[in-house]
């Protein structure tokens, strides 16, 4: 088990977080450039020092501010730390990176029998110049393994990697860190790598641990309207229950207008109205383009504008369109989720928007 | 054109020279005793500055020293004294007179006209371009790596052994090199501190003054047959080296 409950001093921000990663658990810590991800990961790896904080990792307290102290050195912590450049020693062949760890062996069959599992059996007599950027992450990759880390901490690793390639080295990981039981962190700031890693999702923003829990719950429930704008959400449309109007006989989209938003995820939109699973929304097109193997549109619904991905192709900018949200998480005037229940199945909200 | 006119001295040396000058020259009795000499004690002033100048080399490249612009300014301080002044302020810092001359004459040893004082002299004229040199080899190597290696359970003198040595080594040999050479060539301090028992530079200068500029070029050939083999042998190393990092 790894825990961490950290607070250092940033240059904009003090960084306040406590995470609690299983042996075999996946976290992926997800923010926004800047939030204090990569500082998290590098006091858990002894790199800096924190103001007040404790980091144990499998029954050994590795730091300790508060009595009795403790800062175990970064060599003495079996804490392995794969960032976005691979980090290989330029001097030393493929098979002398991977044998770098003194707990690891050279010529042993677990070198070999990992070499062949991340597909780099070929190149350990290579220098590390010589490889392309994927071969060098399976080799770091393979390097932190056979140092047999209690902990695995990614920071971005896959920055800078095509698509393809991402998604291959995020299922070897996965297969590897579940077989070999360790707690692992992933730092990412794109929603797509953290999901396909992660069990759980913590969101961290300017310092502070936001929210976690499962991936789709943090996606498909953002605790707040913040968590809502990182993950991914693009619009936030004026709702209020049922169709009727606000208190004070204010026109639709009057007082509710300023207190309770849906948030429109452009993933979580189908063409068509079917206000039982969600919201519906129509307005014009404002502008129109290819996306992937569909579309994506820009729909004016109000005084919002909404983005929404389709399979169809959409009609032309100026042209009219209906779409529903699928169960958008809806938040109050203070910014935080409204009860699910409050939502679209008990009792559908309508978008106040000119049909 | 630049290039030409960079090496046109070592030109004109070699086009002065004659086989009957040079074998007459060497051939003297005695005439080989100097260059011994400089050999001796460009090989301790080697020693010295790996031994000493290594670690401060070091701590100024990773900023582990308080006010590391005070550090670098008295290195640079000491590159850019006049090797002249050098030698007549080493006279009022280790001659007979003073506290460290009296402490080394406790020890039967002197700094002045003396194997001890060459060796001095020829620190004070080599040891800032060592200590430059190396400092922007080891702030070459990247930290990351450093800390990869420790994260990977190397403890820090390990490290140092293992990665930052080996990665900082071209610059190292190129740094070195180039002490070696301003050791050999070491004059100004030298002839001020050490006038005995001369090495090269000096035989070279009281050839010239007692029997002329001919009899001096042989001794002039020798110091750079011995000076620039080692710079030579270590650009060609390191940029090897370097290459196949790059390749």
């Amino acid at each position: 088990m790894l825990e961490a409950d950290v607070e250092i001093d940033r240059r904009e921000f003090t960084l306040r977080a406590a995470i609690s990663v299983a042996p075999g658990e996946r976290l992926a810590l997800f923010g926004p450039s800047g939030a204090g991800k990569t500082t998290l990961l590098e006091v858990i790896a002894g790199l800096v020092a924190p103001r007040r904080a404790r980091v144990v990792l499998a029954g050994r307290v590795l730091t300790a501010t508060e009595r009795p102290a403790a800062a175990v050195p970064a060599w003495q912590r079996r804490v392995g730390l794969l960032r976005q450049d691979p980090g290989l020693f330029p001097h030393l062949s493929v098979r002398a990176n991977l044998a770098y760890s003194p707990t690891a062996r050279a010529s042993g069959d677990e070198l070999a029998e990992l070499a062949g599992t991340l597909g780099i059996g070929e190149l350990l007599a290579a220098m590390p110049v010589r490889l392309s950027g994927g071969q060098a992450h399976r080799v770091a990759l393979g390097r932190l393994l056979l140092a047999h880390c209690d902990a695995l901490l990614l920071d971005e690793p896959y920055t800078g990697l095509d698509a393809s390639l991402r998604r291959t080295l995020t299922a070897l990981v996965v297969r590897l860190v579940t077989e070999r039981n360790v707690p692992s962190v992933l730092v990412a700031h794109e929603l797509a790598d953290a999901q396909a890693f992660a069990d759980r999702l913590a969101v961290l923003d300017h310092g502070s641990l936001l929210q976690v829990g499962a991936p789709d719950e943090v996606v498909l429930r953002p605790a707040s309207r913040r968590i809502a704008e990182l993950v991914g959400y693009l619009g936030f449309v004026p709702v209020r229950p049922g169709g009727r109007p606000a208190p004070g006989g204010a026109a639709p989209g009057g007082a509710a207008h300023d207190s309770m938003v849906a948030g429109i995820h452009p993933d979580r939109v189908v063409a068509g109205e079917a206000p039982h699973r969600g919201i519906v929304l129509t307005g014009a097109v404002t502008a129109c383009r290819p996306a992937g193997a569909g579309w994506e549109a820009d729909l004016e619904a109000g005084e919002v504008i909404v983005t929404c991905r389709l399979a169809d192709r959409p009609p032309p900018a100026g042209g009219r369109l209906a779409v529903t949200a699928l169960d958008p998480p809806c938040f109050g005037p203070d910014g935080t989720l409204l009860p699910a229940d409050a939502g679209t199945r008990a009792q559908p909200w309508r978008a106040q928007v000119p049909s | 054109m630049i290039w030409l006119a960079l090496l046109g001295p070592v030109i004109t040396l070699l086009t002065h020279l004659s086989a009957h000058s040079i074998a007459t020259s060497l051939t003297a009795p005695g005439a080989l005793d100097p260059l011994v000499i400089s050999l001796e004690s460009g090989a301790v002033t080697l020693a010295v500055l790996l031994l000493l100048g290594t670690p401060l080399a070091w701590m100024l490249a990773r900023g582990a020293l308080p006010f590391p612009r005070l550090w670098e300014a008295g290195v640079l301080c000491s590159l850019l004294l006049p090797p002249l002044v050098i030698g007549l302020l080493l006279i009022f810092m280790v001659g007979p007179y003073t506290p460290i001359g009296e402490l080394l004459g406790h020890l039967h040893l002197s700094a002045t006209n003396t194997f001890l004082a060459l060796v001095i002299a020829e620190v004070y004229e080599s040891a800032p371009y060592y200590v430059l040199g190396a400092q922007a080899a080891f702030g070459a190597v990247d930290p990351r790596l450093e800390q990869q290696a420790e994260l990977l359970g190397d403890r820090p003198r390990r490290v140092f052994r293992r990665v930052t040595l080996p990665l900082a080594a071209p610059g190292l040999a190129m740094a070195l090199a180039v002490a070696w050479a301003r050791a050999m060539g070491a004059f100004g301090a030298v002839i001020i501190i050490a006038y005995h028992p001369f090495g090269l530079p000096l035989q070279i200068y009281t050839t010239l003054q007692e029997t002329g500029l001919a009899s001096a070029l042989p001794f002039a050939l020798v110091l750079l047959v011995v000076a620039l083999p080692l710079p030579l042998a270590a650009y060609i190393w390191s940029a090897r080296a370097r290459g196949r990092r790059r390749d």
